[in-house]
């Protein structure tokens, strides 16, 4: 009676102590999304500039004209090579963290990966334009070395450009996870490997490998989620014309088109979220962060 | 503390292939940012680098007579502030709850980080959407109640990490020497939270600072400053942007570094000796 009873006032002690932030996630966070995803199948009413409660699929057929279609395959397109090149990179960087480092490096490295993400994204990106332009510092290189006789022109305002700068913003997304799984790996398992005569490869292949696999999977996932929503590499380093899903709405609410905007963002959201709860269900992601706060 | 307790025999070429790619990601990370700082330091016009010796402020000087920066300056920085009060304790109630929770953890956490993995752009609008129904007009508070929920999941992990380092049974054993529950975490958790709360905080601010795709949609008449930015870098660069992107740079980092090293530092006196992996 008495255990039932403290247990209860603890439950109720959490719950009092999670509103503030359930009201804030729920009622900033999840009912606009709701919402827009209703409004999105309202028709628009050219009188107000709004919705007007005729239920329509018409915006979402329009989904597939005026090349906007194309706008969502290169979207994710641009963010797959982004969370690839991210993965492939943050993958031995979070084992040099994990693995081969003692806690002071470990500690200095995790700081170094994580800091540029706490600075601003608009000037990292913006910085990308004097390092690749016709006058940047690699066409320098170039041209004073004498390997190209003219600047090379596709490293500047191309996908080429908006991937590198994604690539540099969005690589602590993916080594934090991996790090975290390198955290859960009991370290007498990497001493017994050693100690049976493992070099570094067979140790990595066959220990290290398959635990942090979880990590990896959920390092690719989130640059890519992350990837699929910004916009300021797209507009800073992209082409001429290049469009991205966040370029898109931004555009299509120039001329407020509310339904056509809110069912873009739906599809947006829910395909997102699926995507996290099949990861999730699939790999029980949500493990690599049990221990936090514990 | 056992330096390099982990792998250290064996081939070199895997280490040294792994040491080779994480140097590279650095400095896909930090060289266009540091080259864009040494060449706002140019004296002339057109921007580039220049011998140490030539190095001048001229460029930032320039940023004081910036009207429409200083104003853009001053509304970020009351966002970022407003912001920050609130995404702390916010944050941190969230921490505790989480780890009072007996039930719907997974759940809870799931709620919070969600929220970091919506884009922008969509967040941005769908909050502008419901302020304007709800006759809320745009200012500088709707764009902080966008900037709160782009900050707390970050706020809430930085508590959660620290409360990790406060024992339970720190807590517990003030209570069974008859504190009651406000009195024991006030006299004995929060002391022991100083530093995550001050990195929340922090954290929280500097993110609002360069949060740009929800303002875009949330802000009233005045810019913030990424979006005052923005607009300067796509009509012509002039050399008194790149002085004031390098002069964000340098704040920023220094910013958050002093956080890290304090952390370190702070983790480093309290368990001194034990590896707490």
């Amino acid at each position: 009676m008495r255990l039932d009873e403290v247990a209860r006032r603890r439950q109720r002690t959490a719950f009092l102590l999670a509103l503030p932030s359930l009201v804030v996630f729920v009622g900033i966070g999840f009912i606009p999304l709701v919402l827009m995803a209703t409004w999105s199948l309202w028709t628009f009413d050219a009188d107000t500039y709004w919705v007007k409660p005729i239920w329509s699929l018409a915006s979402y057929a329009a989904l597939l004209e005026g090349g906007r279609a194309t706008v969502f395959l290169r979207t994710a397109g641009l963010a797959a090579a982004t969370a690839t090149i991210s993965t492939l990179l943050a993958a031995p960087a979070a084992t040099v963290v994990g693995l081969l480092s003692g806690p002071r490096r470990a500690t200095l490295l995790v700081a170094l990966f994580t800091i540029p993400f706490f600075t601003s994204g608009l000037v990292r990106a913006f910085a990308w334009r004097l390092v690749l332009g016709r006058e940047g510092i690699i066409n320098g290189a170039l041209t004073g070395l004498g390997l190209v006789r003219t600047p090379v022109e596709w490293l500047l305002f191309s996908d080429f450009a908006v991937v590198l700068g994604m690539v540099a913003a969005d690589i602590p997304f993916a080594i934090v996870p991996i790090v975290l799984a390198f955290a859960r790996i009991e370290p007498s398992v990497i001493r017994a490997s050693q100690d049976l005569g493992a070099g570094f490869w067979m140790t990595f292949s066959s220990i290290v490998l398959p635990l942090i696999t979880p990590g990896i999977v959920a390092g690719f996932l989130f640059v890519f989620v992350v990837a699929v929503g910004t916009s300021m590499e797209i507009q800073l380093l992209g082409g001429a014309g290049a469009s991205s899903i966040s370029v898109m709405i931004n555009d299509v609410m120039r001329v407020v088109n509310f339904p056509l905007a809110f069912a873009i963002a739906t599809v947006v959201v829910v395909f997102l979220i699926a995507l996290v709860i099949v990861a999730d269900r699939t790999l029980k992601l949500s493990r690599l962060f049990e221990h936090l706060g514990t | 503390m056992t330096p390099d307790s982990t792998v250290s025999s064996g081939t070199n070429g895997g280490r040294l292939l792994f040491t080779t790619i994480t140097i590279l990601s650095l400095i896909i990370m930090y060289a266009p940012a540091l080259y864009l700082l040494l060449a706002s330091l140019s004296p002339d016009e057109w921007l580039r680098l220049v011998a140490p010796i030539r190095f001048s402020l001229t460029s930032y000087v320039a940023l004081i007579d910036d009207r429409r920066l200083a104003s853009a300056l001053d509304e970020s920085v009351l966002v970022g502030l407003a912001t920050a009060v609130l995404a702390t304790p916010i944050g941190l109630s969230a921490a505790l709850a989480y780890r009072a929770m007996t039930r719907m953890r997974s759940i809870f956490l799931l709620i919070i980080l969600s929220a970091t993995f919506v884009p922008g752009a969509i967040e941005g609008l769908g909050l502008s959407v419901i302020l304007r129904l709800g006759r809320i007009h745009p200012s500088w508070v709707t764009v902080t109640i966008g900037h709160l929920l782009w900050t707390l999941p970050f706020a809430v992990t930085v508590s959660l990490i620290g409360l990790s380092a406060v024992k339970e049974s720190a807590f517990e054993a003030a209570r069974d020497l008859g504190a009651g529950p406000v009195r024991a975490f006030v006299d004995v958790t929060l002391p022991l939270m100083r530093g995550s709360l001050i990195s929340s905080f922090v954290f929280s601010f500097l993110l609002s600072l360069n949060e740009h795709a929800r303002a875009y949609y949330l802000i009233g008449r005045q810019n913030t400053l990424p979006l005052y930015m923005f607009g300067a870098m796509n009509s012509g660069a002039s050399p008194t942007i790149y002085a004031f992107a390098g002069a964000i740079i340098v704040v920023s980092f220094a910013a958050v570094a002093l956080i890290f090293f304090e952390a370190t530092r702070r983790q480093k006196r309290s368990g001194d000796g034990q590896d707490k992996r």
